[in-house]
């Protein structure tokens, strides 16, 4: 019996030295040259152009167009519209559309298709509310096969922008609505006019996207793109390092100590984008201690952002003085920026009233002591490291920072319902800022708003962003946002801490790559392999 | 007629069988109530996955909907008439019916934890009975290393170990999976190493436990073949705690492993039940938990059946109450 089993083992473990090594892959067999692989943390999605998560917003861009792209700066670039007029009372834009260009199931792209996907977004009107677009349409008309008229209730000056946006307008073939009921409930399709065809789709394993052969554009050097999803980033960093991914490309799909020794391993490309949105802090000047504005400027003299870009950021983010980007339209108003100063801070609190007695370590008023919290996602390991950097930064002024890393939702939860003294709340990048993010400053269910709700100016600031996005006159328009931008600079409800990056990496075979002027666009189309 | 009737009615497979009704009951109540027990809302839950701003008219006109205004008990027998035809409604999220996304990823949860039983059974046994046979020899002292090593690397490390040596450095597999058989190994070695390395040290000590039996020491006296009294008194008595703890992780096995799943990216039914539950997705956390639920209860009761097989004590002894 012994022998037996002896026996069984040695052949097991025979059988083990035979088989393993013949499972080698034929490595030679490199992909063709057409052919490139990404991966993706999370699956693509069911690519409903109308609609918003769990789509990934670079996969929708890939299959669907705007009637206008956003360029680098702002600028607005003909897309499927070629040109476009906007009435002088800023209530009728006119768009002349492009010719001869179909979705890719042959079908045509013209006046009536578009018309068709404005009114199926507009039928479903609440599940865009986020977006000021969408509230000023009045309607949507066609004239012929290639003018359409986009008639708004109201002036809206960031329209444009708007349409830039990789959802909720961008344009799926008519015959891919559902039989019954709206584009909200699902689509047949994702069929497109994009230089991309989705061929072959495995849920959360992987999505082949073929190029449109018919793209009325320029067409992509490379013919078919596999994504594959692969949610951890270690993983995906052994499958690029192993060559089975040929680029790495996100904010967050891989850790950034990953990237630096990526980058400084010297074998393959990596580069880091101009800066797109802000990581950012709001400090709720409605609860707690907080509703205190010298508190809140306390906060902002005592947090060390240099240390923090360099320590967890390794120096591929630079630093954030102002809640948007002195880039951003109209948001280079000369803010005045809180420089670090704990001397500063602590002359603050004792103003305030929050007093540290000598071997106090935390401040004290009346007998509390001086206790914040600050909410992140629990499963984003970069507000991590930053909260528990702010929260010892705190402490050497005299203020106890507790920290509730929770589950996503329970963070939303709190973004919505106002149940935070600090919360991470980033702005939303280009082409939101500023008029979407500004706009969604109003809407109760954002924690801008809910920050902002202890402010006594609040109806005010509400009032002035009603006319910002009203405003036809350049001139009223800066000294508005010049308005609100200061006001909510000096009150201090924004703790920004550096404008955040999409990080690249690359192998050397590839060429043509440049970051996109959106932040959730992934420059695929431009790239070459040899 | 009626012997017959009652013989089946004393059979220890049919009163374990009817043990079954009110469990599978309790179960279906818990995972009901577990909803109500949720931190937040389901009808504000379902307007933030689609966007709707959740004004109090829009969660009213949502609860209506999803007929949460309606009385628990209500709610209750119709959720249990749906789910007994196996409906277990859409998803918050992709809005697609639950069970059909269920079983997309249950095929390769299916196919994991059978390349992961297969190769515990093919290493834990024979080390176990080996490391018995040959106590305190140099491959009991191994098969101890092995076991130690295995019960305290956590998963995510070996996984990555496994996938660093072979797939990066050695090249014999890809990181990602490109559809083939061998797409299934490390995954399975890296699932299969703590169990086996569990079952191969219990399975010695219980083993040894037999060995001292008087049993064996009379069977040893009547001159029998030491094969047979190994094959068919000792391990087959050794072998019933082996069998409870691999049942159960066996169960564990079926319901998902979500580390291990992330780190070889396979579209498993751990990570997403994971995912769910982070986007508070109800219906699909409810089917899942009640999915498990009863996949513990049945092969717990197929472990108690193979017990009074293996144990005839079991099964008579009951009967003789």
């Amino acid at each position: 019996m012994r022998k037996f089993f002896a026996y069984l083992l040695i052949a097991i473990t025979a059988l083990a030295m035979i088989v393993l090594p013949s499972c080698v892959q034929q490595q030679t067999a490199a992909p063709p040259r057409a052919e490139l692989t990404f991966s993706w943390s999370q699956d693509v999605g069911t690519l409903n152009p109308h609609l918003y998560d769990p789509s990934q917003m670079f996969a929708q861009d890939m299959i669907f167009e705007p009637l206008v792209n956003y360029g680098r700066g702002g600028e607005i670039q003909p897309g499927l519209a070629e040109s476009w007029e906007v009435a002088p009372d800023g209530k009728l834009i006119t768009f002349r559309l492009r010719q001869e260009v179909s979705f890719s199931d042959g079908t045509p792209f013209n006046a009536a298709a578009a018309k068709a996907n404005f009114d199926q977004v507009l039928k479903n009107r609440e599940e865009h509310e986020w977006l000021g677009l969408i509230e000023a349409i009045d309607r949507v008309e066609s004239e012929g096969d290639s003018t359409l008229m986009l008639y708004l209730k109201t002036p809206y000056y960031p329209a444009l922008q708007e349409l830039t946006l990789i959802r909720p307008v961008r344009f799926l073939s008519p015959s891919a609505f559902p039989e019954s009921g709206t584009t909200a409930e699902g689509i047949k399709a994702p069929i497109g006019t994009g230089p991309w065809i989705l061929a072959d789709y495995q849920k959360d394993s992987q999505a082949v996207f073929k190029r449109n052969e018919k793209y009325w554009g320029e067409k992509p050097t490379i013919e078919q793109i596999t994504v594959k999803v692969i949610p951890d980033g270690e993983t995906r960093v052994l499958a690029f390092e192993k060559g089975e991914v040929d680029l790495i490309y996100g904010n967050g799909e891989i850790s950034l100590d990953s990237f630096q020794q990526l980058r400084d391993s010297g074998q393959y490309v990596a580069e880091v984008s101009p800066p797109l949105n802000t990581r950012a802090i709001a400090i709720n000047s409605a609860r707690g201690a907080t509703q205190d504005q010298k508190v809140r400027q306390a906060i902002q003299h005592s947090v060390n952002k240099d240390a923090i870009i360099s320590a967890i950021f390794y120096d591929t983010e630079q630093k954030a003085d102002t809640y948007f980007s002195p880039e951003v339209p109209y948001a280079d108003v000369g803010l005045q920026p809180y420089a670090y100063d704990m001397e500063q801070a602590k002359a603050l609190l004792d103003a305030a009233g929050w007093t540290q007695s000598v071997g106090q370590e935390i401040r004290q008023r009346n007998g509390q002591p001086l206790t914040l919290d600050l909410s992140f996602s629990g499963k984003n390991n970069i507000d991590k490291a930053v909260a528990e950097a702010i929260q010892a930064d705190l402490k050497a002024v005299g203020i106890d920072l507790k920290l509730l890393g929770e589950e996503e939702q329970s963070w939303y939860d709190r973004q919505t319902s106002g149940e935070f003294n600090l919360i991470f709340n980033d702005t939303w990048g280009p082409p939101y800022e500023p008029q979407a993010m500004i706009s969604s400053m109003r809407a109760p269910s954002h924690a801008d708003y809910e920050a902002q709700s202890g402010l006594p100016m609040k109806a005010e600031i509400d009032r002035k962003i009603g006319e910002v996005l009203l405003s036809t006159d350049e001139t009223t328009r800066q000294q508005l946002y010049r308005e609100i931008l200061t006001t909510l600079q000096e009150q201090a409800v924004y703790l920004p801490i550096s404008y955040s990056t999409n990080v690249a990496v690359l192998h050397k075979n590839l060429s043509g790559f440049e970051f996109m002027p959106q932040a959730n666009q992934v420059p695929l189309s431009k790239l070459g392999k040899s | 007629m009626k012997p017959v009737l009652k013989h089946i009615t004393q059979h220890y497979v049919f009163r374990r069988v009817l043990q079954l009704v009110p469990v599978l009951f309790g179960i279906s109540l818990v995972t009901f109530l577990l909803i109500q027990l949720m931190p937040s809302d389901p009808a504000t839950v379902v307007l933030r996955s689609t966007n709707v701003p959740a004004t109090p008219e829009t969660i009213a006109a949502m609860r209506e909907k999803l007929g949460l205004d309606r009385p628990l008990v209500m709610q209750y027998l119709s959720w249990l008439w749906r789910v007994l035809h196996l409906d277990f409604g859409r998803s918050f999220v992709t809005n697609e019916p639950v069970l059909q996304s269920v079983m997309h990823y249950a095929p390769t949860t299916l196919m994991l934890t059978i390349c992961a039983a297969a190769l515990i059974l093919v290493i834990g046994l024979p080390v176990g009975i080996l490391a018995a046979l040959y106590r305190d020899s140099l491959f009991d002292q191994a098969s101890r290393v092995f076991a130690y090593v295995g019960t305290a690397m956590p998963n995510f490390w070996l996984g990555f170990l496994l996938l660093y040596l072979f797939s990066y450095r050695l090249g014999w597999f890809s990181v990602t999976s490109r559809g083939s058989i061998t797409d299934w190994i490390l995954p399975a070695i890296t699932l299969a190493w703590t169990p086996a390395a569990i079952y191969a040290r219990l399975l010695r000590s219980s083993m040894l436990d037999s060995l001292s039996q008087n049993y064996v020491l009379y069977a040893r006296a009547r001159g029998l073949l030491e094969r047979l009294i190994i094959s068919r008194y000792v391990l087959k008595n050794a072998l019933l705690p082996v069998v409870t703890v691999f049942g159960l992780s066996l169960a564990q096995l079926l319901s998902g492993t979500v580390i291990v799943e992330s780190v070889f990216a396979l579209p498993g039914l751990g990570r997403f039940a994971v995912e769910s539950i982070l986007n508070r997705d109800y219906p699909v956390v409810q089917c899942y938990v009640c999915l498990t639920a009863v996949l513990f209860v049945c092969i717990n009761l197929l472990i108690d059946l193979t017990y009074s097989y293996l144990d005839p004590r079991i099964r008579l002894g009951r009967q003789e109450d």
